[in-house]
């Protein structure tokens, strides 16, 4: 624009409203003023005389005599403070008057006195805007004839008084040569001239629309700003007297220059500008549309509309600036400046409480009758239905415009940067909250989904599973925020740093979960192997650990003999208080867990995790002993005709915990308690309780046959894992317990045949794979005789029902396991006692539908195989 | 985390010798002449209960008929949520 000359002014001009948003009020209230001060001098004088009347003889004394009387007669005409701010107004309006001798005044349509909404108060109103008020009517004292011009407008939509018309007729054709100053005493009465034209409020107000006094408030800041402002305007006016004509050409071309022109000086006045362009096309008849009245209008406007025109819409005049500001974009490129784009403008003016939002759009739907400057008339000659449709489109978008300002008030008052720093501080938290167990913090996302936490804790999955969706959120966090950066980066150093900052963050929390799973394995194996070449990783309390495991489980028989001499063994009650101990231990030490603290990396530079691993390890001893203990486990065998841990065992909930106590067993506990399983296997009632008979179809109670399937799914399982683990001599050893056992009521019960079929299964196992010495063999097969000769005159017995029942599966696989291992003697003697049982199967099976029948001889082939055999040799 | 104070065996309030019950077969007597045996899967400090296998047994006396033994009608759910307040018993069960 500086070709223009307009730089200087332009700026001035938009530092009132420049950065602001606009407030749409500030219209309103400056009109309220006038309405209301007008209204308060009327109200005031009659207090007055109210007074006098009652009779103040004692006042001249009270007051000072003579005072009295005259402050009272001057207080309602004669404002001071008016008439000092009128002083600074008039110099101003001389400087003003320097620039702008050319230039035919510039006819502001400033008081609208639009009769001040009933909603408000009007003494309280009085109050806060009197200055203002004031103020504005000095500088327009000549506005008398733009007020016509405005009410003009109003007539159109039926509601202005129509004396005002002929005026601003008047007033078009007289772009007033220079402006007077006005004495206080003139500009007033034309305020009260006017107040009295318009009592009522125009009928265009929204009746909600009134705004509440806060917003006025503000308003009156605004106003103030306008005052000041709208002084620029005047002295920069030479300036734009110019571009009217380079306007005119350009238009088409470079419709911009108009736009940035009146952006800066009047973004919050964009209303305005419409408003007093419709009066000019309205006028349009009167001097030829030509551009200068036009731009010099356009400045005045935006002091005046906020007092005249835009009153009528309070509310809907809140718009963001850069609502506001689009209106006079859009005016621009249809070449505003010029009369064409007037009618746009009166049709939007219509709606005088809109004149905003109307602009756009009606812009654009009108452009067409731009090229036509006789629209104007055509738009006010508008039917009644469609300026009611008109009023209520204009409505619908008011209360678009205002939400939109209303939520976009805060817009902008966060930087890249903050965003960043927010987004930082709750991908920390979340961090803290997923990820990382060591943290504090984790309780929270216990409470969250304690159930997944556990469930994936039991699952084996560890950290490592909590921390894979993190991983994977993290990953895409990054990805996508970072790419989203990568636009920004070269405007916006100062994010570069939150990013990366935040992007390490991530970084290292990704790590720290990943190594979780490592660090565990370090601590479990590392024990050993730390142990001998550096004392660094706390290698001592982990030993100590096992070591006082170990050695409680040697010492507690003793303890526990001391303690619970009961003959009977456990009663019922203690036995369920004991399982209620389990329970609680347990779940404290999977909490304890969650808890565990990450292998310092180096003892010297982090003392307090070392401190903090040792205590956690000393408390998971802790908590591991009272679990033993609850377990019952160390209680001396042989004492009690059932060993406590095994009456515990018999418990439904006992049996469910199992696995997860095993868990938390070390090795040497798990033998321990597998020993004691396979010790008393005919003394527990999932054995002694389900012994199978093979002549008639089992048949125990349901509890008895759900317990069976519990103890199956929940104990038996986690043993056959654990007895993976064992090697020959081990397994030598529980075969020598079962052994001295009645092997006979083991192996009628489906738990007892299942587990020695594991444990002659495992060492099938071992001697595929060729583990194990010669000593041990020697062992095992001393032992395995001894087995198969106690267990063989029992072997026709162990099936459970008869062929039919179909439930023998698990006999086979017995026999089978036993089959394998059996030296050639043993075998024939095998086949001799079971041999009635193959023959009546093969037999059932031959009656059987094919696929139950091959599935019966399957079963009995388990069996054949294992001794070279095969049913179909039989056949 | 301490040692103390938290064991099982610890009969702090009535409700911790209901802990014992869990998962075991309980016998309750509800208000209106209803009784319930059931195994307790769960219980709160109102004495909601969660029970399993439930079988309701009703003691009904029509009016008319004064003299006349109560009626009894049963009923058996798979699951059943008892509403603390008309709990007047709870004691184990013995089959």
């Amino acid at each position: 624009m500086s070709f223009f000359g307009f730089n200087n002014s332009g700026h001035n001009q938009a530092a009132p409203g420049f950065s602001q948003a606009h407030n749409p009020f500030a219209g309103l209230s400056h009109r309220d003023d006038e309405g209301e001060a007008l209204e308060f001098d009327d109200t005031y004088d009659g207090l007055g005389d109210q007074l006098e009347e009652t009779g103040d003889d004692l006042n001249d004394d009270t007051f000072g005599g003579d005072v009295a009387p005259t402050g009272h007669g001057s207080v309602g005409r004669d404002f001071d403070f008016f008439g000092q701010t009128s002083k600074v107004a008039n110099v101003i309006e001389e400087e003003h008057m320097r620039f702008a001798r050319q230039q035919p005044p510039s006819k502001v349509a400033q008081h609208t006195p639009a009769p001040a909404p009933q909603s408000y108060d009007y003494g309280y109103q009085q109050q806060q805007y009197a200055r203002p008020v004031r103020t504005g009517y000095e500088q327009y004292k000549e506005e008398p004839p733009a007020l016509d011009d405005l009410q003009v407008d109003l007539s159109l939509w039926g509601v202005a008084p129509k004396k005002q018309q002929q005026p601003a007729q008047a007033a078009a054709p007289s772009p007033a040569p220079a402006r007077k100053i006005l004495s206080v005493e003139e500009v007033e009465a034309q305020m009260r001239a006017q107040a009295k034209k318009s009592p009522q409020p125009p009928p265009q107000q929204a009746p909600g629309m009134a705004p509440p006094p806060g917003l006025q408030q503000q308003q009156y800041a605004q106003q103030q700003f306008f005052n000041n402002g709208y002084q620029y305007p005047n002295m920069q006016q030479p300036p734009q007297q110019v571009p009217p004509q380079h306007f005119a050409p350009l238009q088409p071309q470079v419709p911009r220059p108009q736009d940035t022109s009146r952006e800066p000086a009047q973004p919050a006045h964009a209303q305005p500008v419409q408003i007093l362009q419709r009066p000019q096309s309205k006028h349009a008849q009167v001097p030829s549309p030509v551009a200068p009245s036009p731009v010099n209008r356009q400045q005045p406007p935006a002091v005046q509309t906020p007092q005249g025109l835009q009153q009528p819409h309070p509310g809907q005049g809140v718009h963001p600036t850069q609502i506001l500001q689009n209106p006079n974009r859009l005016s621009g490129e249809h070449g505003q400046p010029s009369p064409i784009s007037q009618p746009s403008h009166v049709a939007a003016q219509t709606h005088p409480g809109h004149p905003a939002h109307q602009g756009h759009r009606q812009q654009q739907s009108f452009s067409q009758q731009q090229q036509a400057p006789l629209a104007p008339p055509q738009v006010a000659m508008l039917s009644k239905e469609e300026q009611d449709a008109y009023l209520a489109q204009e409505a619908k978008r008011a209360k678009r415009n205002h939400k939109i300002f209303v939520m976009s008030k805060d817009n902008g008052i966060m930087t890249p940067q903050d965003k960043n720093f927010i987004t930082r501080i709750q991908l920390q938290q979340l961090v803290q909250a997923t990820g990382n167990p060591s943290e504090f913090g984790t309780d929270q996302s216990l409470v969250e989904d304690f159930y997944y936490q556990v469930h994936s804790q039991i699952q084996g999955g560890h950290r490592q599973h909590p921390s894979q969706p993190l991983n994977n959120f993290a990953q895409t966090y990054l990805f996508q925020t970072g790419s989203r950066q990568g636009g920004m980066r070269r405007h916006n150093r100062g994010g570069d740093n939150h990013m990366q900052r935040m992007e390490q963050q991530v970084q290292r929390a990704v790590e720290a979960a990943k190594n979780k799973p490592k660090n565990k394995q370090l601590v479990i194996e590392g024990s050993l192997g730390k142990i001998s070449f550096s004392n660094a990783k706390t290698p001592k309390p982990l030993l100590n650990i096992k070591r006082t495991e170990s050695s409680g489980e040697v010492q507690r028989p003793g303890t526990g003999s001391r303690t619970q001499t009961a003959a009977g063994g456990l009663s019922r009650k203690e036995a369920l208080r004991s399982i209620e101990a389990v329970y609680d231990t347990l779940m404290k030490l999977e909490d304890h867990e969650r808890w565990r603290p990450p292998p310092p990396v180096s003892e010297v530079e982090q003392p307090d995790e070392v401190q903090k691993s040792i205590e956690w390890g000393e408390q998971t001893a802790r908590l591991n002993a009272k679990l033993l203990e609850a377990l019952k486990v160390g209680a001396p065998v042989g004492v009690y005709p059932v060993h406590p841990f095994i009456t515990l065992l018999s418990f439904n909930k006992t049996i469910k915990v199992m696995q997860r106590v095993f868990r938390h067993l070390t090795h040497q506990q798990r033998l321990t308690v597998l020993t004691l399983i396979v010790y008393s296997l005919d003394s527990m009632d999932v054995v002694k309780g389900a012994q199978v008979n093979n002549t008639n179809d089992i048949r125990f109670n349901a509890a008895m046959k759900e317990k069976v399937e519990l103890f199956m799914l929940n104990v038996m399982s986690t043993l056959f894992n654990f007895i993976g683990e064992l090697d020959l001599d081990l397994v030598a050893q529980l075969l020598e317990i079962v052994s001295d056992r009645n092997v006979g009521a083991i192996a009628k019960s489906k738990i007892g045949a299942s587990l020695l079929t594991m444990i002659l299964s495992r060492a099938e196992i071992i001697k595929h794979a060729g583990g194990g010495n010669e000593h041990s063999w020697q062992k095992w097969n001393y032992q395995y005789t001894r087995f198969f000769d106690h267990l063989a005159p029992h072997l026709p017995y162990i099936f459970p029902g008869s062929p039919t029942s179909g439930e023998d599966v698990y006999v086979w696989q017995l026999l089978a396991a036993i089959g394998i291992g059996a030296s050639p003697d043993q075998q024939q003697t095998l086949v001799l006692q079971v041999k009635d049982r193959v023959m009546d199967t093969v037999t059932l099976a031959k009656t059987l539908p094919v696929e139950l029948s091959t599935q019966r001889l399957n079963n009995v082939n388990l069996f054949m195989h294992s001794i070279g055999l095969d049913v179909g040799l039989l056949a | 985390m301490t040692d103390q104070g938290d064991e099982g065996a610890n009969v702090s309030e009535p409700l911790d010798l209901v802990r014992l019950l869990l998962d075991e077969f309980v016998f309750v007597k509800l208000r209106g002449d209803r009784e319930l045996k059931g195994r307790l899967c769960a219980y709160d400090s109102h004495c909601n209960l969660i029970l399993g296998e439930v079988e309701e047994t009703i003691y009904v006396v029509d009016e008319d008929e004064e003299d006349e033994e109560p009626r009894i009608e049963s009923k058996k759910s798979e699951m059943l949520f008892v509403r603390g307040d008309s709990v007047v018993l709870i004691s184990p069960h013995n089959e």
